[in-house]
């Protein structure tokens, strides 16, 4: 039996003197959102989505619901900010989209990162592509979105929870 | 190939049999097949490699035990360093150490000295190329070649002066948003330079390994693996020496910047040129591996 100590006490070891999780937090929830509206109001919007609806956004966004209870704020312009998550490679990413009144995005911002590799994704230029986005369009990676070589799990969870959103949108709230 | 074991004119029936075992398990992973350089199990690889400019660090430990009789323990250590060149090449460097202890391992299937000893395992490079994404491809795919120098045989610290290189393919699939992954791994393996530890001084192996995890909460995967290997003296496939497949459970632990993996295997099944048919081999395999890997990220 003894050989099995040094199979359980190395990882306990490791496990004891690692401090459990990076806490990479960029912005709170509501400094995504006066980065994104500066000067608005928000409204949270308390919003849980029927199975019929999370039928039809899956089937139009082509990826899973999470979560049917929506993080969602009106803004008082008239547009929206929704707080959303996505997995990543050990963790979940967290990001907030912000959406004009017509229902296209205006900006992405990331709030919580804590994966090994991947951080480009919290590139400007790379969210940059996602502006003017709408629910018809593809969101595809390597079509309309540029992949992040050395990032591309992150980069296509975010690329498939921004089409998601979009749809989302369209379908509950507008 | 150890001493003094005859050679078969053909595969035997019982070595068919596993492959096609192995066979049925590949196929029935079609077309829906085989994950990232992060080791979610203990023998089977996935596809990923590192990104450009970033490192990571192995520790692998693993416990090999049970012979047909008396005890074996063989416990090997590799220290690893990894880089990504590319984000699609990455390559690697090992050094192997091993520890010994057998008594009484002297039956008429697998006659070791009893030994307690220390040996310098070898050195071993590695590289991988990843063809295709798991992430966006329809499949990753990725080929990976090693090669090595170990100045004593791995089943006992026998002397010898052996080099090989193992030339492997890497299949991986990916469903439900990442979070189910399917790996399928097969290559061929030439060695040279067995001798004296081994009767013969070549020896080709076919290995092939086949894991399925699932992450079932965030840090966490579970999963379990099975690997398969065939050898055969003299790179001559009518020499067929011995078969043996091994499965078993594999957990996997990761974060921002370290992982763990552990994996228990057992032998399920293994058949040997001049063994009793009992279902096992012991010649050169063992009953149980335990295989403990730790990585960290730079």
């Amino acid at each position: 039996m003894k050989d099995w100590i040094p199979f359980v006490a190395i990882p306990l070891t490791i496990s004891g003197a690692t401090v459990p999780g990076f806490a990479n937090t960029y912005l709170t929830v509501e400094q995504a959102q006066q980065t994104i509206f500066p000067g608005a109001a928000f409204t949270r919007v308390p919003r849980t989505l029927t199975p019929d609806q999370q039928k039809t956004i899956e089937s139009r966004a082509r990826v899973g619901v999470r979560s049917r209870d929506l993080k969602a704020w009106k803004v008082s312009n008239g547009g929206w900010f929704v707080v959303d998550q996505v997995l990543g490679k050990h963790e979940y990413i967290t990001y907030a989209v912000g959406l004009t009144a017509s229902g296209a995005v205006k900006q992405i911002e990331i709030l919580d990162y804590r994966e090994t590799y991947g951080y480009q994704v919290r590139d400007q230029s790379w969210r940059q592509q996602f502006v003017g986005k709408t629910a018809e369009s593809p969101l595809n990676l390597d079509q309309d979105i540029r992949n992040i070589s050395g990032a591309t799990l992150s980069s296509r969870h975010i690329t498939d929870g921004v089409r998601r959103l979009l749809v989302t949108y369209e379908v509950a709230l507008r | 190939m150890r001493t003094s074991f005859l050679f078969s004119a053909r595969p035997s029936r019982l070595l068919l049999l596993s492959s096609s075992t192995f066979l049925t398990f590949f196929t029935s992973l079609f077309p829906s097949t085989a994950l990232a350089d992060e080791h979610l199990f203990g023998w089977v690889l996935g596809s990923e490699t590192l990104p450009a400019g970033h490192a990571e660090a192995y520790e692998f430990l693993t416990l090999q035990s049970g012979k047909a009789e008396g005890t074996y323990r063989a416990l090997d250590t590799e220290t690893e360093l990894e880089y990504g060149f590319t984000d699609q090449f990455q390559a690697s460097v090992a050094l192997e150490n091993n520890y010994f202890y057998n008594k009484g391992v002297n039956g008429p299937r697998d006659a070791l000295n009893d030994t307690n000893v220390f040996r310098f395992g070898g050195v071993e490079l590695s590289a991988k190329y990843r063809l295709l994404s798991p992430f966006k491809d329809p499949v990753g795919f990725a080929l990976r070649l090693e090669g090595g120098y170990l100045p004593h045989d791995e089943v006992d610290g026998l002397k010898e002066t052996e080099g090989y290189i193992a030339p492997q393919f890497i299949l991986q699939k990916n469903y439900f948003d990442d979070t189910l992954i399917i790996d399928l791994n097969g290559g061929t393996e030439f060695a040279w330079g067995k001798r004296p530890a081994e009767q013969y001084p070549r020896e080709l192996a076919f290995t092939g390994a086949a894991g399925i995890s699932y992450r079932f909460a965030p840090n966490w995967y579970i999963g379990l693996e099975n690997h398969v290997r065939a050898e055969y003296p003299l790179f001559h496939i009518g020499n067929f020496e011995h078969v043996v497949d091994y499965a078993g459970p594999a957990i996997h632990y990761a974060t921002q910047r370290w992982w763990v993996t552990l994996s228990y295997n057992y032998q399920i099944f293994g058949n040997g040129i001049d063994e009793p048919a009992s279902g096992q081999t012991f010649a050169e395999e063992v009953r149980h591996q335990i295989r403990l890997k730790i990585g960290f990220n730079f």
